[in-house]
């Protein structure tokens, strides 16, 4: 399988040029283009109640496609995520990495997909009260609404929770007020989220609650 | 007359630098700025040409009604052209080949002696295609510029190729194209969110846009103001 | 991309990329000769001109080749700045980091902050006056200082474009549309009580803000930008108008007769007259609200 990423870092996709017999699993409606021949069979995400958490409190799909060359030559299949921006891929080797709710397009069938519990800290965010965790081997792709840049912690940090795309599973999360109370709520920025530890995240450089708060006022 | 497309994939805008006397027609809303001594003329239909009917065709189309008509005058001038979205911008050059069959809405702007004309694939193909119902034929010779959402990339088909229908920004004539189930069933159609695509049958290009507006406002609209 | 060389007090040019890439390539042209590309704030060295070294292939004609990847542009402040900062994701998704020395204070457009280190304390103050209310603009302005040691910031704007820095040294002004206001250092003064009569109709708000005063600004766009040299006359969609320098007159009007305001869809536009700088954003917010609205949530009665 080869792939590489077009169209970055403002409208990235992915091109997946299929061995014979290979597969790749991508979130729903994420293809935009592919060869006739490739079969593309939806399943459903991982078990009855794997599937039902992993909707309903991790913002994916219930269904996943995989899409298999059952020819004897190479296929291609493009795959996109649902809104612009940069997109970024992960190759895992028996560990484990820790993505937002929806930043999930795809990933080769040695991936195993999970839920975890982010805590009541998580509830005022609005961001959902589950991650996403990735682990096991092969490649996941993943993006989000705007730029991606990776930073390294040591220590703390703090990021703004609709902002913070994907971080190593070691990290800590805490969820604490922007400022003062009056700060916090007038100044737009409500809860944050610190982050402890020694490794790395990432952070996407726009958000849809941003845009929305932009757009609005705009709006009759 | 010169064009640059500038700022892409993201947020392409097309500078258009006339001769003196040159006119270029383009959709109605798309100047973002031009030169202090260009004239525009606003008309239902090209110039010189079409009628009435032919501004109907293109509000049906999804085009706005009008288009406008930037002649310099007076010496060489410039206008920039935009887009209400983010995206891509391709500017195409019409002359031997076949006619370029473009989405409705991707159409920008184009030289006076490119003919624009509206043509339907028939209501079978169009009530399922959930796009726009309607395409743009161009033909005649000249430059053209068509913007997408998304980076447009084209490809070369040589037999079949499938589309998901949202991603089509432009066709070559020269291809045939049946909408279609994705999946191997109707249920994997649906369940796996692709529905319906389009599969083009033949030889020539088509060009493809990354992103998908209707996905993008299907997530943005439960988080905006309703209405 | 027209790229202006200056050598020894001369400029060059301007010359397209791709003969910019080969007079480099040749040597008729130094890596660090000093150079200004469209869009550009500053001048840079020519080796930091995005596209002079290293890939860049757009589509011309009937492209048969891919759409190149290009890499996250990022942009660090040569001209005269008051902060060390630097600006990623460039022309998309721009965003913006500024470094803060200890006990300093930065405003910042409320809920634009994104990240910042740990010993950042925020205040909210009121800006100036109701007229930003009624423009249906956040009211409030955020302040960020650096308690007790050197902090940073990362600031994110709400709409997709890019993000330009203007240092203001104590005699210059400039007139910014009130949503592009980013930040700005303490010394810098916005005004946004002043408006004069020629207010923008255009849906983007009556608002213009007055900076002036010492220090650095950073405005943002809907889209990229593109930075015009107006020397005489020039005519803009007031929607895409993001700033302008002082010293310009101007006047709202519409295009090409009555006929035109309503049907041709260009609207108002406004024509910059003089000698000055015009920034332009190459996308229409109101079209792009207007755009969201079949998506929108319906009010349930």
């Amino acid at each position: 399988m080869q792939s590489t990423i077009e169209g970055a870092p403002a409208f990235a996709y992915i091109n997946v040029d299929l061995e014979p017999g290979e597969t790749v699993i991508a979130e729903s409606d994420a293809m935009s283009s592919m060869a006739a021949d490739l079969d593309m069979v939806a399943k459903f995400n991982g078990g009855f109640f794997g599937g039902l958490a992993k909707a309903f409190l991790g913002g994916e799909s219930l269904f996943v496609n995989h899409f298999t060359n059952n020819t004897s030559s190479t296929r291609r299949v493009s795959l996109v995520q649902g809104t612009p921006g940069n997109t970024r891929q992960i190759d895992l080797n028996g560990n484990t990495f820790c993505l937002q709710p929806g930043a999930y397009i795809a990933s080769t069938p040695g991936v195993n997909l999970g839920v975890k519990w982010a805590g009541f800290k998580s509830w005022f965010a609005k961001e959902g009260l589950f991650k996403l965790t990735v682990s096991g081997q092969g490649s996941v792709w993943y993006g989000a609404y705007g730029g991606l840049l990776e930073k390294e912690v040591d220590g703390e940090y703090i990021v703004d929770t609709s902002h913070l795309v994907a971080y190593e599973p070691q990290m800590q999360l805490k969820i604490q007020l922007a400022g003062g109370l009056f700060s916090s709520l007038a100044g737009g920025e409500g809860f944050v989220t610190r982050i402890e530890g020694k490794g790395k995240i990432i952070i996407q450089t726009r958000s849809l609650s941003g845009l929305a708060d932009w757009l609005n006022p705009r709006l009759w | 007359m010169q064009i640059e497309i500038t700022h892409q994939p993201g947020n392409s805008a097309a500078r258009v630098s006339l001769q003196a006397g040159e006119t270029i027609t383009a959709e109605g809303g798309a100047m973002i700025a031009m030169s202090g001594h260009i004239q525009v003329e606003t008309t239902t239909h090209k110039r010189d040409k079409g009628s009435i009917m032919g501004a109907l065709k293109r509000l049906v189309t999804g085009e706005s009604l009008f288009l406008n008509h930037f002649t310099s005058n007076g010496g060489d001038g410039e206008v920039i052209f935009g887009t209400a979205l983010t995206g891509d911008m391709m500017q195409f050059q019409m002359g031997s080949g076949p006619a370029l069959m473009v989405q409705a809405g991707s159409y920008v702007a184009s030289a006076p002696s490119v003919d624009m004309d509206m043509s339907w694939q028939g209501f079978g193909k169009a009530l399922f295609s959930g796009e726009s119902m309607f395409w743009i034929k161009l033909t005649g010779t000249g430059p053209v510029i068509i913007n997408s959402f998304g980076a447009i990339y084209p490809i070369q088909v040589n037999g079949e190729y499938i589309v998901d229908t949202g991603h089509i920004v432009a066709f070559e004539e020269s291809l045939n194209f049946e909408i279609t189930k994705a999946g191997k069933s109707w249920m994997s159609s649906f369940l796996g969110g692709e529905g319906m695509v389009c599969k083009f049958i033949g030889q020539g290009t088509v060009w493809c846009q990354s992103h998908n507006a209707g996905s993008f406002g299907s997530a943005l609209g439960p988080t905006l103001k309703p209405h | 991309m027209q790229i202006t060389i200056n050598r020894n007090g001369e400029n060059h040019g301007p010359y397209p990329l791709e003969q910019v890439r080969e007079m480099l390539a040749n040597g008729s042209m130094q890596p660090n000769d000093l150079a200004h590309y469209e869009g550009a704030a500053d001048w840079v060295p020519l080796h930091q001109v995005p596209g002079v070294t290293g890939d860049v292939s757009p589509p011309v004609l009937e492209s048969t080749a891919p759409t190149p990847t290009a890499t996250q542009e990022s942009f660090t402040p040569t001209g005269e700045h008051e902060h060390e900062f630097r600006v990623e994701c460039k022309p998309d998704f721009a965003y913006l980091t500024v470094q803060i020395p200890a006990n300093q204070t930065l405003k910042v457009e409320a809920s634009a902050m994104a990240t910042m280190s740990t010993n950042m304390v925020m205040k909210t103050k009121m800006k100036g006056g109701l007229s930003r209310f009624l423009g249906g603009e956040n009211l409030f302005i955020n302040e960020f200082t650096a308690q007790g040691g050197p902090g940073e910031i990362g600031i994110a704007p709400g709409s997709p474009g890019d993000l330009e820095h203007y240092h203001l040294d104590g005699t210059k002004e400039i007139l910014l549309q009130s949503s592009a206001y980013v930040g700005s250092s303490m010394g810098v003064e916005v005004d946004s009580k002043w408006q004069g009569f020629k207010g923008f109709f255009s849906g983007e708000g009556l608002f213009l803000l007055r900076c002036t005063g010492r220090g650095d600004l950073w405005f943002n766009t809907y889209g990229a930008i593109i930075e015009i040299p107006v020397d005489g006359n020039y005519v803009v969609d007031t929607g895409h108008v993001v700033a302008f320098t002082g010293g310009l007159q101007y006047g709202v009007e519409s295009v090409g007769g009555l006929k035109s305001l309503f049907l041709s869809g260009e609207g108002l536009v406004c024509r910059f007259s003089g000698q000055g700088k015009v920034w332009i954003q190459t996308r229409h917010p109101t079209a792009f609200a207007q755009w969201t609205f079949p998506f929108r949530p319906t009010k349930n009665n």
